[in-house]
């Protein structure tokens, strides 16, 4: 068993002593590991990070997002993504690399108001997200109930591989698309399933840094006592399944007037 | 400024019954603004002061976006009834100072280089004043901008100490705002102990400013007791247990 | 000038489908009937260097008005009318889609509608609130601050409109050596009638009252209806570009009036029992 130490934490309270690598939400100062936002500390010997209780979605290259179109100019769609930055989807994602707008017409494919789940193919420093649909089961979503979480809270509704979302989904009859924006579409045949599903979406929104969790949203689900296992001995790994790229750890960047370190992260 | 009346009575008391090294009543009530990404109300005394966060968000018009960093906007506004006498709602230039300054004094904490071409908006909505609302305003941004998950390298608290009587005391009140010897407000990161907002208005001689900003200071240090304390609550409120 | 705008907020087609579907069997989606006004809630006296001040939440809008009371000198034309000035201002805190700045068409609309609610029910008598005819009479300012959007402005700001004017303190002043005095006691505000403000909108064919932001960004047309204690009309105003038919008007007038009698009662015991604490 890996040793886990957690704590809560604000902008500013220490984290972990010594020489662990700074992963995410955290800086390092001078032997100290500092928090940068409201959350929960992990650090074990592969790093110090904390996973975050709030904060909007900032764009990450390979998220899954659902957006909704907002305009369109001659070459591309502009996409309310939930985020501080809209996205655009180039019309040749749809209409291929011979795309012209003089015999394409876009609005034939999507119009204003219209909801995409969409993969962040681009996004870096220097620009909006650029988005594509060619993937399997992305495009545009017809039909269903849409709601919004807090985007801190999505890897925790996925659970580990998929478990808790695969559990909400089964005991409902619903197939449930989430955005790794906050943004969650689900659709199914009988009302009463898509509101059991919506309950359970929400009361993992709330308490998705508590213990017992699974335990609970599986009582809810009426899911039989057998299935419900030790789920939260793994909680700590589930966290971990973020798939949290490299390119997140831009809280590391060192300010040098604080005086603490060089900007290639040295000491 | 030279004081026409006594302020601290016989027995010590000030003009609001607090004696000399006693704040006033501090509360905080996190993320009460529900459309804000972060929001505070705090009252501070009679202050009560609401800070709303949006950010980071896109930036309007969008050439004031900068390539490496995100904008800041800050905007320091008192209510029409917020005042003894009825102020007019248009910005006046004490007004764009003093957000001018409460800007100043956030940015040193907030890692700006984390969101290049956005903008983090700060609002900071006077409902009443009685004396310190810059501060007051400065300590609700704080846990504001942190209620809205901006990456921080360090929280801001803030608190004035004044001269009355004399006397050096802790947080100023609005009587002894306009009628007492000096008034410093002093906006401070606890941790990094690093001071990002200091104002003198008045006069003091130099044993009088050292121990004046060491009152400061310790005021801005129960302030943050009170910040964290509220931040605590709201997002953890029934797992404190977790906390060694 | 006033310029048709891009609307800042575009509903999911997935949401509007939602809607419509939801309000054809006469339920909104956030569970209300289509003239169901949502709860609200109204905390008075929050503002204690106002002279009179109300909190009012209209589901999760949130509007503060504080009063001010000073001297000075009557409108013209007005020389034996105390003077009354409401404003009323959308802060920046409220919503993502406010830019700081003056206050726009929309917000300059709302203050006015809601004063003329309260101007034409002729709430206060404000003949009463005179020192020396001509030169110096009472000045009240109704200050209203909104600091949370979720739809139905001018209902909510009307609201605390009245509960700040009706649970304010007066101070009572006097003309000595030819100078006013605040005497330092207050009296009861000269209220005559409760103003009620009741918006309806138009979304397709279906009418709604109280609508929320979301409904709002839905809307095709507004009519806000203000009525007096004795179930008269005292002012109205149609918003947006889109129509209403005769009959429309007439139903929504009626309503307007039924309705606004329920919400003058709920206005009522709120103010009275927030004035007792």
């Amino acid at each position: 068993m890996q040793e886990v130490k957690r704590k809560y934490v604000i902008p500013g309270d220490i984290v972990a002593e010594g020489n662990l690598k700074p992963l995410v939400n955290v800086y390092r100062n001078g032997n100290l590991i500092v928090a940068t936002r409201i959350g929960i500390t992990e650090s074990n010997k592969d790093g110090a990070k904390v996973i975050p209780l709030s904060g909007i979605y900032f764009p990450r290259a390979n998220d899954i997002v659902i957006g909704k179109i907002l305009d369109h100019s001659s070459l591309s769609w502009s996409v309310d993504i939930n985020s501080c930055f809209n996205a655009h989807l180039p019309a040749q994602d749809i209409f291929g690399r011979d795309f012209s707008p003089a015999h394409d017409d876009m609005g034939s494919q999507l119009s204003k108001g219209d909801v995409i789940v969409a993969r962040i193919a681009i996004f870096d420093r220097t620009r909006d997200p650029i988005l594509t649909m060619q993937d399997k089961d992305l495009g545009k979503i017809p039909t269903g109930e849409l709601i919004k979480i807090s985007p801190t809270r999505v890897p925790r509704l996925i659970g580990k591989r998929g478990s808790m979302i695969q559990t909400i989904e089964q005991a409902s009859s619903t197939r449930i698309t989430i955005g790794q924006n906050g943004i969650i579409v689900v659709s199914g045949k009988d009302k009463e399933g898509i509101n059991l599903a919506i309950n359970a979406i929400h009361i993992v929104e709330v308490e998705a840094h508590t213990s017992n969790l699974t335990q609970r949203i599986k009582q809810l689900l009426n899911v039989p006592e057998s299935e419900i296992e030790n789920e939260d001995t793994k909680r700590n790994h589930e966290i971990n399944d973020t798939e949290i790229n490299d390119d997140k750890v831009i809280s590391n960047k060192i300010d040098k007037e604080m005086g603490m370190m060089n900007s290639n992260g040295t000491k | 400024m030279v004081q026409n009346r006594s302020l601290i009575d016989e027995s010590g008391k000030r003009s609001d019954g607090r004696i000399i090294d006693e704040l006033r009543e501090v509360k905080i009530n996190v993320g009460i603004i529900k459309n804000a990404d972060g929001s505070a109300l705090i009252e501070f005394g009679k202050n009560k002061i609401i800070a709303a966060v949006y950010g980071p968000r896109e930036v309007h018009p969008k050439h004031m976006a900068l390539s490496d960093r995100c904008v800041v906007r800050c905007r320091y506004h008192m209510s029409p009834f917020s005042t003894d006498t009825r102020k007019s709602p248009a910005p006046s230039r004490r007004e764009t100072e003093i957000s001018k300054v409460i800007r100043e004094a956030l940015e040193p904490a907030l890692i700006l280089e984390d969101y290049p071409r956005a903008a983090i908006d700060i609002f900071i909505e006077v409902l009443q004043a009685d004396g310190g609302s810059r501060c007051a305003g400065i300590t609700a941004a704080s846990v504001a901008l942190a209620d809205a998950g901006i990456n921080m390298r360090d929280m801001v608290s803030a608190c004035a100490a004044g001269k009355v009587d004399d006397k050096i005391v802790i947080d100023i009140n609005d009587t002894e705002d306009k009628e007492g010897g000096a008034d410093m407000p002093v906006a401070y990161m606890p941790n990094l102990k690093k001071i990002t907002l200091l104002q003198l208005d008045g006069e003091l001689n130099s044993n009088e400013f050292n121990t004046c900003l060491k009152e400061a200071i310790r005021g801005c240090l129960k302030v943050f007791e009170i910040q964290r304390s509220s931040l605590i609550e709201k997002y953890f409120g029934d797992e404190k247990g977790l906390n060694e | 000038m006033s310029l048709s705008k891009k609307s800042t907020i575009i509903v999911e087609n997935l949401r509007k489908k939602q809607m419509m579907e939801s309000i054809s069997t006469g339920k909104r989606l956030d569970e209300r009937s289509l003239d169901e006004t949502r709860p609200f809630e109204i905390e008075l006296d929050v503002i204690k260097k106002a002279n009179g001040s109300a909190w009012v939440k209209l589901g999760k809008t949130e509007v503060v008005a504080g009063v001010k009371v000073e001297t000075g000198e009557p409108f013209e034309g007005l020389e034996n009318s105390g003077a009354l000035i409401i404003t009323a201002e959308v802060l920046p805190i409220a919503s993502p889609h406010i830019e700081p700045g003056p206050p726009d068409e929309e917000t300059i609309e709302l203050a006015r509608v809601v004063d003329r609610g309260v101007r034409q029910s002729e709430m206060l008598e404000l003949s009463k609130l005179v020192l020396v005819p001509g030169k110096i009479v009472y000045t009240i300012f109704v200050d209203c601050s909104i600091i949370n959007v979720d739809g139905n402005l001018l209902d909510a700001t009307s609201y605390a409109v009245v509960a700040a004017l009706t649970s304010c303190k007066l101070p009572v002043f006097e003309i000595k050596d030819d100078k006013v005095v605040d005497t330092g006691r207050t009296q009861e505000p000269p209220v005559t009638t409760i103003p009620v403000s009741v918006t309806t909108v138009k979304i397709g064919d279906y009418l709604l009252l109280d609508p929320n932001i979301e409904e709002e960004a839905c809307m095709d047309a507004r009519l806000t209806i203000t009525t007096n204690s004795k179930g008269s009309i005292v002012a109205m105003q149609k918003g947006l570009k889109g129509y209403f038919t005769v009959d429309e008007v007439k139903s929504i007038a009626d309503k307007a009036i039924s309705k606004g009698e329920e919400i003058r009662a709920k206005l009522k015991e709120l103010i009275h029992h927030g004035k007792k604490e």
